[in-house]
């Protein structure tokens, strides 16, 4: 009966046994006496680091001779088995979960990479927050397998009770109490309506899982007006409405401000990058493969409009970094929107990839960010004359936000164009236009980075301490993908297609 | 004669009552004992008559949500306990798993000081 079950998420059951028993180490250590209590942050980053990387370790056929028993025992597990429908259909592993969790735990294990500096210069001692996000971790992994409503609930919740603690890490300092009140609130607000929108499927129809969904759904037209069941309506939109809030989309952006500005950089750093891509997965696969219908494409396209047109906009007036980030974030969400409302093959295609160049831009802006933050970088222009005093950090984050303008022959320019040309495929002509506008309007908020860098002298110079090991290596990586994108793009064309074809099975 | 059981569980939740509140007044203090403090409702330590937003310790909250969290797991304990024959093994071991989990949480609860008052 289960003899498949509990081999497949291998991955998934050693991350959470590592997690237990890391959580055990610390505590038991950290307490003791005999030890002096020793803060014990950067030993459990580093250990959490090799777990998640050993999880993404299944990527690597030919392993070289010092790979540890476990990435052995994981690979093995793992070969044959890259289809498979577990838990009572609750679970699924195909092509598109394979590699979405592969790319989610590479940018896990990248972003503790950059915060094992911050947890020194900071001297947080707080080695719960390592344990929480090795627990979003293995939560995402579940989100992007989750087969059936009730699976994708408690996915989506664990998620979210792991991230509503570390907003509020530093805590004598208003805005990170602040901001983790506001993202507690809001995203308990967020999974009501999720969980109401899912009672009232389950109510009206009867099951939970998306494969049943999804034949039930075939040539069914659920329509606001002389609709055959409205309830249904009600439910599926309340689902949407949910899972946008989640990923910050325009009607619902509020708190994303304000929670990204308040916590620490680290956090916002997970902020940005970990749940789009588990939440974005998961929309795909509730909206293009169960309730895949029209009436939704409204819906979606309205959000992508005005995320893109607010995100251009509001940018604007803003002068303190982590917030014109946040709104820079949700710009991207509806560019990437554009892509989700098409509903055809390439429109999930061109979503995979400019989530993943987005991530990419996302981790290298992050990393200055962090390798900056040394007299409290907080506003803009704090980056003023940094071509005098670190002429490579200047073109590193100069290419970045050439990147996220969508100048030519950058990442961002691939994806960003892609986006459009599937919406163009599609006959969104509307929503096309509309972006290209907007990508004009934020060509100048991301460019005026680079004026202040290269041309502003500020009243008093700041000096920064220059940056640790592991995240000029994360740079220095992602910067190559960047630049280097548009020169031979199909590996990931390919596996994007693989993704999306395969979740139309 | 079928509601012989709600009569019986009528006169025993009668006497019940009456019993808890004979026995306060057979032995209740007499007047040398009866000072204000005495007669006062008692609020876990806190002035039963002062502003009702005054600070209180937070080790309160923690107490109250560390019991949702204990209480829950042994409401999950009991339809288990209940249907353990039909489950078997392998739902025995799954209870197991969970207890586990929550163990771990214990532990380290613990080991933080949470349970600790001073």
């Amino acid at each position: 009966m289960f003899e498949h079950d509990f081999l497949a998420p291998f991955p998934e059951i050693f991350l959470i046994n590592a997690t237990i028993i890391l959580l055990i180490y610390e505590v038991v250590l950290s307490t003791s006496k005999k030890y002096d209590y020793p803060p014990l942050v950067r030993n459990v980053s580093w250990l959490g680091l090799l777990s998640v990387v050993r999880l993404g370790g299944r990527v690597w056929e030919n392993e070289e001779p010092y790979r540890y028993l476990i990435t052995i025992l994981l690979l093995a597990a793992n070969a044959p088995l890259t289809v498979a429908n577990l838990f009572y259909n609750n679970l699924i592993i195909n092509n598109f979960t394979y590699f979405c969790q592969i790319f989610l735990l590479l940018n896990t294990a990248s972003t503790i990479v950059m915060c094992l500096d911050y947890f020194k210069e900071e001297s947080l001692n707080a080695f719960e927050s390592i344990v929480l996000i090795l627990l979003f971790t293995r939560s995402m992994l579940l989100m992007i397998s989750a087969y059936d409503l009730i699976a994708m609930y408690l996915a989506i919740e664990l998620q979210s009770l792991c991230f509503y603690v570390i907003p509020a890490l530093k805590r004598d300092f208003e805005f990170s109490t602040e901001a983790g009140l506001k993202y507690f609130i809001l995203g308990a607000f967020s999974s009501g309506i999720l969980l109401f929108g899912c009672s009232m499927i389950y109510g009206f129809i009867g099951v939970t899982n998306f494969e049943e969904l999804a034949k039930i759904f075939i040539g069914y037209k659920i329509t606001l007006f002389g609709a055959q069941s409205s309830g249904i309506f009600m439910g599926i939109l309340f689902i949407a409405v949910g899972f946008l809030f989640k990923i910050t989309t325009v009607p619902f952006h509020m708190w994303a401000l304000d929670v990204y500005e308040g916590s620490p950089t680290l956090v916002t750093t997970f902020f940005s990058i970990a749940p789009k891509i588990s939440i974005l997965a998961n929309m795909v696969r509730v909206f293009i493969y169960s309730f895949y219908d029209p009436t939704w494409q409204q819906l979606f396209f309205f959000c992508s409009i005005a995320s893109m047109i607010l995100g251009a906009l509001a940018a604007m007036a803003q002068n303190k970094v982590k917030r014109l980030l946040a709104y820079s974030s949700i710009g991207h969400v509806g560019y990437l929107f554009i892509g989700f409302s098409c509903g055809t093959i390439e429109g999930i295609q061109s979503l995979l990839i400019g989530v993943f160049i987005y991530v990419l831009m996302t981790i290298n802006v992050f990393a200055i960010v962090l390798a900056l933050r040394q007299n409290c970088f907080k506003y803009i222009a704090d980056l003023g004359a940094l071509a005098k005093t670190n002429p490579i950090l200047t073109i590193t984050l100069s290419i970045t936000m050439f990147s996220y303008a969508g100048i030519p022959p950058l990442a961002g320019f691939c994806s960003k164009f892609y986006l459009f040309f599937v919406a163009l495929g599609c006959g969104a002509y509307l929503l096309a236009l509309i972006g290209v506008v907007t990508i004009f309007i934020s060509c100048f908020y991301y460019i005026r980075f680079v004026k202040i860098m290269y041309f502003d002298t500020p009243k008093t110079w700041i000096l920064y301490k220059p940056m640790d090991r592991e995240k000029s290596l994360l740079l220095a990586i992602t910067l190559f993908f960047i630049t280097f994108f548009f020169l031979y793009p199909s590996p990931f064309f390919l596996i994007t297609h693989q993704m999306a074809l395969s979740l139309c099975l | 004669m079928e509601f012989a059981p709600i009569c019986v569980y009528l006169v025993i939740s009668l006497l019940l009552s009456l019993i808890l509140i004979g026995v306060s007044f057979l032995f209740a203090s007499s007047s040398s004992l009866a000072y204000p403090e005495k007669l006062l409702a008692y609020e876990c330590g806190f002035d039963p008559l002062d502003d009702a937003k005054s600070r209180f310790d937070t080790r309160f909250y923690l107490i109250s949500i560390l019991f949702i969290i204990f209480d829950l797991e042994v409401t999950f304990l009991f339809p288990w306990a209940v249907s353990l024959n039909k489950i078997g093994l392998f739902g025995f071991w799954s209870m197991i798993v969970f207890l586990l989990i929550l163990t771990i949480g214990f532990i380290y609860e613990w080991k933080k000081g949470a349970l600790d008052w001073e």
